[in-house]
């Protein structure tokens, strides 16, 4: 407990100390996590974000991890009636966790082109990843469509309106955001962004990092099965023996008895 | 309670996994069957990824019907040397079921013939059992009906060299029978992507004229070492074995194979048969659902069946 209020007083005064050095400074941020452990009780967390920017401003929070590909297979009617796999479909540039959140809608705060630069919103999004094989503008928005449709199934994307409660303090205001943290998001590292918005430009950007790791007996298995198959399957198989023959005497002395 | 499963990379309430296990188990240990077709497509639903889904399911297994097998070999209703022969089948079939899988993905629209196979005879099979259940159940006394073509396959049976006898089950076959539909059995659950236990029973109930009772312990028993094979490939090349889920999993299954052992002595073959049969069926239905039903979503991880 300690130590995490002695680390929040220092990255306080470490931001204190940036906005003293920038003049331009407007906005400030303090996330309550800088990492997130992941323990064999791990159950997803929360993260919240607070900061400062100047009255009047939009703002936008924005929590992704780094870019990555996937590969999916696609569903279609075969034969006129039957859904089923019938195709491969390889996205790029698609970060692993996407959550945007505004204090209005994104297309009426910023323009298309600032929005596309900093990849705010589905809209953005849906430029910013790459698809293949796809045979026509509309297929490919289909399909776009239906990815995030997918990643927000498994809580991995999501875009709300309103989420973020602001109120004036002296001549600035202040910004709260406080979202869960899927426990469907893997190890990494990500980063939560705060964006103040403008007549329709970003006028101000501040990132704090999240990392996002396991530990223990998780890291110790995860590890593993990656790096010792061989052993970790006959360990599996060993385990699944040893309690297949341990319920099966328990059973008998059991059954024996009447 | 919420474990995290490191292999999945998600977390689940720990009453899911063992119940299924469970449940699962019961009808392994009644039914002599892996149960695959109903773990498999349950551990999706609840946000296991489709290749750990499988890959875990065949780990528990191993768990499961070591259980089963023991419970069923203490009162002599495992037939060893059956089940080497057909394991020996099944381990050949296996080799060109996945040789066949590259010609019928090479020969495109593999994924359509696939799955009309697996319905096809997932219905078939099934219907025939639960026809054929009701009937004996219905001549209890008769002798049992046979016709002329039963007769000429019979004949041809016996007429294979190497004939042997199998003890434990009361028949004499060739061992080139069992060996040869055990491989049978193994090319196509590797095409179809599932154990097999399904076509592996009837196999031995219809064709090598086994005891039901005796059918299930030796079935549960090929099982067995089927799946050790399969958990240590998938533990290998595609690490997608997750301990703590197989763990959370046998819980429930090695207690369910027991108490369906125990609970399977108390019925007759046909009325084993008859709720096999029902329980194939309903699978199929589902499967038929599925397919015809718009999928919510569109897109789907590579791996499942």
């Amino acid at each position: 407990m300690n130590r995490t209020r002695t680390f929040i007083t220092a990255l306080t005064a470490g931001l204190l100390l940036c906005g003293v050095g920038r003049a331009a400074a407007e906005i400030s941020l303090v996330a309550n996590h800088d990492h997130i452990t992941i323990d064999f009780f791990y159950h997803g967390s929360s993260v919240s974000a607070r900061g400062l920017v100047e009255a009047g401003t939009d703002v936008i929070v924005k929590i992704a991890g780094p870019d990555g590909k996937e590969t999916l297979k696609e569903k279609g009617k075969t034969a006129g009636v039957l859904w089923m796999n019938v195709g491969t479909l390889h996205f790029e540039n698609t970060p692993n966790l996407y959550e945007v959140y505004s204090t209005r809608p994104i297309e009426q705060i910023l323009t298309p082109e600032e929005a596309d630069r900093e990849v705010l919103g589905y809209r953005a999004l849906g430029k910013h990843l790459t698809l293949e094989p796809v045979t026509s503008p509309e297929d490919r928005e289909k399909w776009v469509g239906e990815f995030i449709k997918f990643k927000e199934d498994s809580k991995l994307y999501g875009s709300s309106v309103g989420k973020i409660a602001t109120e004036p303090k002296d001549v600035k205001q202040e910004f709260y955001i406080n979202t869960a943290w899927p426990f469907q998001a893997p190890p990494g590292d990500y980063t939560v962004t705060a964006y103040a918005v403008r007549d329709g430009k970003v006028i101000e950007k501040i990132e704090k990092p999240i990392d996002v790791k396991q530990v223990g007996i998780v890291q110790t298995l995860s590890k593993m099965a990656k790096n010792n198959g061989a052993l970790y399957g006959l360990l599996s198989i060993a385990m699944a023996l040893g309690a297949g023959f341990g319920v099966g005497l328990i059973f008998r002395k059991g059954g024996g008895a009447h | 309670m919420f474990l995290y499963l490191p292999v999945a990379l998600t977390s689940i309430n720990v009453l899911i996994p063992v119940g299924l296990g469970l449940a699962v188990g019961l009808l392994s240990g009644l039914f002599g069957v892996g149960g695959g077709f109903l773990m498999t497509p349950l551990l999706i639903m609840f946000g296991i990824p489709a290749t750990v889904a499988a890959a875990t399911d065949s780990n528990q297994i191993v768990a499961a019907s070591t259980s089963g097998t023991y419970a069923h070999w203490r009162v002599g209703n495992v037939d060893f040397k059956m089940g080497w022969h057909l394991l020996i089948g099944g381990f050949v079939g296996g080799l060109i079921g996945v040789q066949g899988i590259k010609f019928l993905h090479a020969m495109g629209n593999a994924d359509f013939v696939i799955k009309m196979t697996y319905v096809l005879m997932l219905g078939g099979v099934g219907t025939y059992m639960f026809i054929e259940s009701i009937q004996s159940m219905r001549k209890k006394t008769a002798e049992k009906p046979v016709d002329a073509k039963d007769s000429a396959f019979t004949r041809f049976l016996k007429s294979l060299p190497l004939q042997t006898e199998y003890k434990k089950s009361g028949v004499t076959h060739s061992m080139l029978v069992p060996i040869l539909f055990g491989g049978f059995v193994g090319i196509l659950a590797a095409v179809m992507g599932v154990g097999g236990g399904f076509l592996m029973v009837p196999v031995m109930v219809y064709i090598l004229r086994m005891p039901m009772h005796v059918v299930v312990g030796t079935s549960l028993f090929q099982i067995l070492f089927n799946c050790i094979e399969v958990t240590f490939l998938q533990a290998y090349t595609n690490h997608s074995v997750d301990f703590i889920l197989a763990v959370l999993l046998l819980l429930g299954s090695t207690v369910g194979a027991q108490v369906g052992a125990v609970f399977g002595r108390k019925l007759k073959g046909e009325q084993l048969k008859v709720i096999l049969a029902s329980i194939v069926l309903a699978v199929t239905i589902k499967i038929v659902f599925d397919l015809t039903l718009t999928p919510s979503l569109l897109l789907a991880q590579a791996g499942g069946h």
